[in-house]
């Protein structure tokens, strides 16, 4: 009993917060994603006062104990209860809470260097993720700006799902490329992601659908994936609660997996940091410095960085940061809203997601269901608010495929930016100036792309042969028409 | 004495927990019926397993999830009783009283590490991840399909408040006075919030205020929905919506559409910080209070009272009026004793308090949820103590006011105040 614990709902006891600091995770937004706090069925109720009371006695300033973001709704819901709205009548919008203006900052984690040979704009998973795979390599001269805590952008904000199920032959590589690095993530960077292996379902809803499955199912035989196109029946075998009748086919691939996207970011950033790279959260870039053919230096709301090389690693924001150097991208930003349940016993094995409506939904390990859903009249835009329309949506799907989870209680939902590129595959490598790479354009599929990608472009800018996808996903592809797009994008 | 003999509180129907017959009041709280019965371990927590029992008993904190009829992680301080519910704890190995897994809780007297947990090998790794994946989560899936709710259709009203408290009440008798038609959405059972404690502090609103309140609401055409949560504040459509779960026979989503919105949810109960501040015996004052007036539950022989005048004062005057013994515990706690219930305090200092439960009265965190989620902002103090940033009438976004304790820490006179100027601007929209 020699314990005193903060947050009753996760168990997080006030020592676990007091590491937490220690470590360097000083805002309240780092401390409930490190420690968990906050993140149960209470959601905070019982326990923010107390963290952030914790946080102000140990050193922290008001802006870094300043409650995390209120997300909706205030008290668990059943899903069936918000099947009850008709979406048709809630039309999209920017969701809630609005964007907050800006106030006074938690304080950045290392002070700003006068130059480094590369700077990295945007400290997410393929930021961070580059930035290790370059110190690893010998170069650790390397600076990530980010403007927010880590796991404040997309890379914090997904479902954690990683698949194989691609279809392209590129893609498929990638994708299991990335699934043998998760499965070694945790002993090779020493903290734990949560990689599961539960496989992906992926059911098709009509016989149009169904031959899209086969389609992509025979390109994944040929990769030698163990994908496998099986009948309702045996998709219920799989995932008993599942209603058969509301599809004609599924897709299965075992060794597909889900993984808890946050540590991912801690991890290469840690590694990295080990190595000589630093990491700069709290530091917005607001200006590239051009000169020739260059980008000379990157220009914070701190200061200036002298760069060698500039990378263009910021997702949805990667149009906005292009165009500080008056490159066009033709990246557009596009919310994706997502949801997390109470937590469960394990009763979902695989990640379910249905062709035609982008519905998919998870159990993560900590046993709560993270699902979402696509929305095709969702307008561009970075908006990240949440809204009723996205849960009656969700809702109505997930109890039509699997009814005794309309049962499930929702306790948080949030959304995040896709960067969508008009052919739904990435732009990677220089654009309008030699020494201004992208690293962006990876429509949703960023976190589980990208710990293959950051080795290959690793590589390459390490002189070494560049893989196909830098002479393929460039931007001047979108100019010569030999863009070809991928068809496999959910949600 | 667990519950007063007084014939208005006398039980009529029987619930089971963990297949033990427990008698209940129809309608009462489940939470309400165990604490009565001497049941204050009704559940273990998510990773240590440590014994939890009901703390806020308001259906904020979450410490009192059990599983109700085949349904998992319901909270027994907010399910009701009814004659033959099923109550069952959940997430054990073994029972609620002898869980085999609390001996995680002892083998890491320092908490688990689990970002570390066995990553310095890959294949042990794999074990681990799949081991704690067996461990993880609280209840099991339910045993059925929910039947579906019925269609839910969007209501107009000139003002929406949030909250039947004394703050809640001063707006929406403010609005009813300005002939607004209001829907006052309370998710307690009743009204009156805090003055359902009947603390009757000075300066406190009489309880005959509560029913004029609502009369008047009636009277302006509105209405005054209790088992009514607002569960968020959205935007769809342009203007406010709230969502609102009305409890009942037939539970529904009523859809809110109101140009004035009036956030009024009080103050959530806060746990106290120190060593075993989550045993089982250990309950938020006012959730304690309203439950002995209103359905005669004691939650001991001997409480101990922690917090700030005069509300802990008034508390223990309260208990032992009833006939219980309360005693005041005078200096900042170190730890609380007792393995499956709070059995005493160590104060800092030596100083012993021997007790069978713990009223822990005083401020809490702001219930700012509905006005935060509107645009409105919570500042934190020097001391880390919170409130909403508001104008002089509550404004705390567009159309959206706040009063009272959601506000911030105030006595429920000042939250009457606070909610009729908050009330008046709102009817001006």
């Amino acid at each position: 009993m020699s314990k005193a614990i903060l947050c009753a709902c996760e168990d997080v006891t006030r020592e676990e917060v007091r590491r937490a600091f220690a470590l360097g995770h000083r805002d309240l937004e780092s401390v409930k994603r490190y420690t968990g706090f906050g993140t149960g069925p209470c959601q905070g109720k019982a326990c923010l006062g107390l963290v952030a009371r914790e946080l102000v006695g140990l050193g922290a300033t008001p802006a870094e104990a300043a409650p995390f973001t209120v997300r909706p709704p205030t008290a668990p819901t059943p899903l069936a209860a918000l099947a009850s709205a008709d979406p048709a009548s809630l039309p999209p919008g920017p969701g809630v809470p609005p964007e907050p203006s800006p106030s006074a900052a938690p304080r950045p984690s290392l002070p700003l260097p006068a130059r480094a040979r590369v700077v990295v704009v945007g400290g997410g998973i393929m930021g961070l993720g580059l930035a290790w795979q370059l110190a690893r390599r010998g170069e650790a001269d390397v600076v990530v700006l980010e403007r927010s805590y880590l796991n404040a952008g997309a890379s914090g904000r997904n479902g954690g799902g990683v698949r194989a199920q691609w279809s392209t032959p590129t893609m498929i590589r990638l994708a299991r490329r990335s699934l043998e690095l998760c499965g070694r993530f945790a002993s090779e960077m020493g903290i734990n992601v949560w990689f599961r292996r539960g496989g992906y379902l992926f059911l098709a809803p009509d016989a149009r659908q169904a031959a899209r499955l086969e389609r992509a199912a025979a390109v994944q035989a040929r990769c030698g994936l163990r994908t496998r196109v099986v009948a309702p029946r045996e998709a219920r075998d799989i995932v008993p609660q599942l209603d058969a009748s509301r599809f004609v086919a599924a897709s299965w691939n075992p060794d597909d997996g889900v993984v808890f996207p946050w540590p991912f970011l801690w991890g290469y950033a840690a590694r990295a940091a080990a190595l000589g790279a630093r990491v700069l959260t709290f530091t917005r870039v607001v200006g590239l410095e051009a000169r020739g053919r260059r980008i000379a230096a990157v220009v914070t709301d701190r200061g200036r960085i002298a760069a060698d090389v500039v990378v263009n690693a910021c997702g949805a924001w990667s149009r906005e940061v292009a165009a500080l150097a008056g490159v066009a991208l033709p990246n557009r930003p596009v919310r994706h809203e997502i949801l997390v349940t109470e937590p469960l016993k394990p009763w979902l094995d695989p990640l379910v997601s249905v062709l035609g409506t982008g519905l998919y939904f998870s159990q993560s390990l900590r046993g709560e269901m993270v699902g979402g859903i696509g929305d095709p009249e969702e307008p561009e835009g970075l908006a990240t608010g949440s809204t009723l329309r996205f849960l009656a949506r969700f809702a109505r799907a997930l109890a039509a495929v699997a009814p005794v989870a309309a049962g499930l209680k929702v306790v948080r939902q949030w959304a995040g930016s896709y960067d969508v590129t008009p052919d739904n595959n990435p732009i990677l490598g220089a654009a309008g100036y030699d020494n201004f790479l992208q690293l962006s354009g990876f429509v949703g599929h960023g976190f589980m792309m990208a710990p293959a990608v950051t080795e290959l472009m690793a590589d390459w800018m390490g002189g070494g042969k560049p893989d196909e996808i830098f002479e393929r996903f460039t931007l001047a592809r979108f100019a010569g028409g030999g863009a070809v797009r991928e068809d496999f994008i959910i949600g | 004495m667990p519950r007063l003999a007084d014939p208005r509180f006398a039980p009529d129907c029987e619930i089971r927990f963990d297949g033990r017959r427990v008698p209940a009041r129809a309608g009462e709280s489940v939470a309400s019926a165990l604490v009565a019965a001497g049941l204050v371990l009704v559940a273990r927590s998510a990773k240590y397993h440590r014994p939890r029992g009901p703390f806020c008993l308001a259906g904020s904190c979450g410490s009192c999830q059990v599983r109700v009829d085949g349904l998992p992680n319901l909270p027994a301080c907010a399910t009701p009783c009814r004659d033959g519910l099923r109550v069952e704890t959940q997430n054990t190995l073994g029972r609620a009283g002898w869980d085999l897994l609390a001996a995680i809780d002892r083998l890491a007297p320092h908490g688990i590490d689990h970002h570390h947990l066995v990553t310095w090998n890959r294949w042990a790794n794999r074990v681990a991840v799949a081991a704690s994946r067996r461990l993880a989560g609280l209840g099991r899936l339910g045993d059925r399909a929910p039947p579906p709710w019925p269609p839910a259709a969007e209501e107009r009203f000139e003002a929406l408040v949030a909250g039947a408290g004394p703050a809640g009440l001063g707006a929406a008798l403010a609005l009813a006075r300005a002939g607004r038609r209001v829907l006052v959405a309370e998710r307690g059972p009743r009204a009156g919030g805090r003055l359902r404690c009947r603390l009757d502090l000075p300066g406190d609103p009489p309880p005959s205020w509560i029913d004029e309140a609502a009369a008047a609401v009636r009277a302006a055409g509105g209405e005054v929905a209790t088992g009514a949560a607002v569960l968020g504040l959205w935007r769809d459509g342009g203007s406010p919506l709230a969502g609102v779960a009305a409890q009942g026979a037939q539970p529904r989503l009523r859809l809110i559409r109101a140009p004035a919105v009036v956030v009024a949810c009080g103050a959530h109960a806060e746990p106290p910080v120190f060593e075993g501040n989550d045993l089982p015996g250990i309950f938020g004052a006012r959730g304690l209070l309203a439950a002995l007036a209103e359905d005669g539950v004691l939650p001991g022989e001997r409480v101990a009272v922690l917090g700030p005048e005069p509300e802990a004062e008034a508390a223990a005057a309260r208990l032992r009026q009833a006939g219980a013994g309360a005693v005041r515990v005078p200096g900042p706690v170190r730890r609380a004793r007792g393995r499956r219930r709070v059995a005493g305090l160590d104060l800092e200092g030596g100083a012993r308090i021997a007790c069978d439960a713990v009223a822990v009265a005083g401020r809490g965190l702001p219930a700012a949820e509905l006005a935060r989620q509107a645009g409105g902002s919570l500042e934190v103090d020097a001391t880390g103590g919170f409130r909403l940033r508001t104008g002089p009438a509550g404004e705390a976004a567009p159309g959206v006011w706040a009063a009272g304790e959601a506000a911030g820490p105030c006595t429920a006179r000042e939250a009457a105040e606070a909610g009729r100027r908050a009330g008046e601007a709102a009817a001006r929209v």
